[in-house]
């Protein structure tokens, strides 16, 4: 997974042993303190409720510094989706450098057509975001599309510039 | 007194013959309308099959042709699935299926909750095994028919 906005520019591998959870080590440069460092990733599902035309999820998530035990950051991350419809929070407490702050976001989706099995999927997805260190909120207009196991995504804000994400699941 | 208990009777009829009408006027429109609801119900775009034990399912003729175009002495079976909202979270699926080496195909249908997969005649196909299956991918399966490809 790639991922590249004002703050970062990241490539985390992952690894799933079963639907509860996965292990991954994350790189990354942290652009605001231009720094490049790892961390080792776990996130942890805790709960899931299947329904016939519906999902949700919860996630704990948290990641530790290899080098720096005290940079860490700890969560949840959570989604409710259909097929039209996508909604997502996540919420951060983070630890870099002796400086402690929350990061949280929400989004919220819809998918323009239903695609089938196979086809490329899209969604339109309004993101909003805010960290206790600004205090500022921002929203602006996402994009992703998925075909087979290949997932891509943007924003933009004036203030963010670009945010991208990669996916590939082998 | 027996006339009074007669004219009553007599009301009694009339009121309820006149409910029974008024109610036969509601209701037959409406049956009517079922009626012609069931009529419509064309099975252009799906089919009811009924699988080897016996269950009736409902998957998409389309898709369920082609997915069997060109299978022949095998066993299909048609597995209803929870939570299958997403194209890349239901591509797991699809995989953990095709390590086993008695599966020939799979296929997903997303809109109807529905998985397909192809096994070869001898397999022993149970609803324990799918469902594990299913749940190893993080999806919840409901229902198994198997179908006999001949």
């Amino acid at each position: 997974m790639g991922f590249s906005n004002h703050l970062k520019e990241s490539i985390y591998y992952h690894y799933s042993p079963s639907h509860k959870y996965s292990v991954g080590v994350e790189s990354l440069k942290n652009k605001y303190y231009r720094t490049n460092l790892s961390y080792l990733r776990l996130t942890y599902l805790l709960k899931r409720i299947n329904t016939k035309d519906s999902q949700v999820n919860v996630y704990f998530q948290s990641g530790i510094r290899f080098d720096k035990f005290h940079d860490n950051f700890f969560g949840l991350r959570g989604d409710w989706e259909t097929r039209r419809w996508y909604v997502d929070f996540n919420y951060k407490e983070l630890e870099t450098n002796n400086l402690t702050y929350t990061h949280q976001d929400y989004q919220v989706g819809f998918a323009p057509y239903l695609g089938e099995y196979g086809d490329l999927h899209t969604w339109v997805m309004l993101k909003t975001r805010t960290n206790s260190l600004t205090k500022k909120w921002s929203a602006y207009p996402v994009i992703k599309f998925f075909k087979g196991n290949l997932l891509f995504e943007s924003g933009y804000s004036r203030d963010n510039e670009w945010d991208i994400h990669l996916m590939y699941r082998f | 007194m027996s006339g009074i208990y007669i004219l009553c009777i007599g009301f009694k009829e009339v009121f309820v013959r006149k409910l029974f009408t008024i109610g036969l006027s509601v209701i037959a429109p409406i049956m009517s309308l079922y009626a012609e609801v069931e009529e419509e119900h064309d099975h252009l775009n799906h089919i009811h099959k009924e699988s080897i034990d016996g269950d009736k399912f409902d998957v998409d003729t389309r898709r369920f042709n082609e997915f069997i175009n060109g299978l022949s002495d095998m066993k299909v079976a048609v597995v209803s699935v929870n939570g299958m909202v997403c194209d890349f979270c239901a591509r797991g699926i699809e995989k953990t299926f095709k390590r086993n080496s008695e599966v020939f195909k799979v296929d997903v249908d997303l809109g109807r909750g529905k998985v397909l997969i192809a096994f070869s005649q001898g397999t022993i196909i149970d609803f324990e095994y799918i469902s594990r299956k299913i749940l190893e991918n993080g999806q919840t399966a409901t229902k198994l028919a198997v179908l006999e490809i001949r």
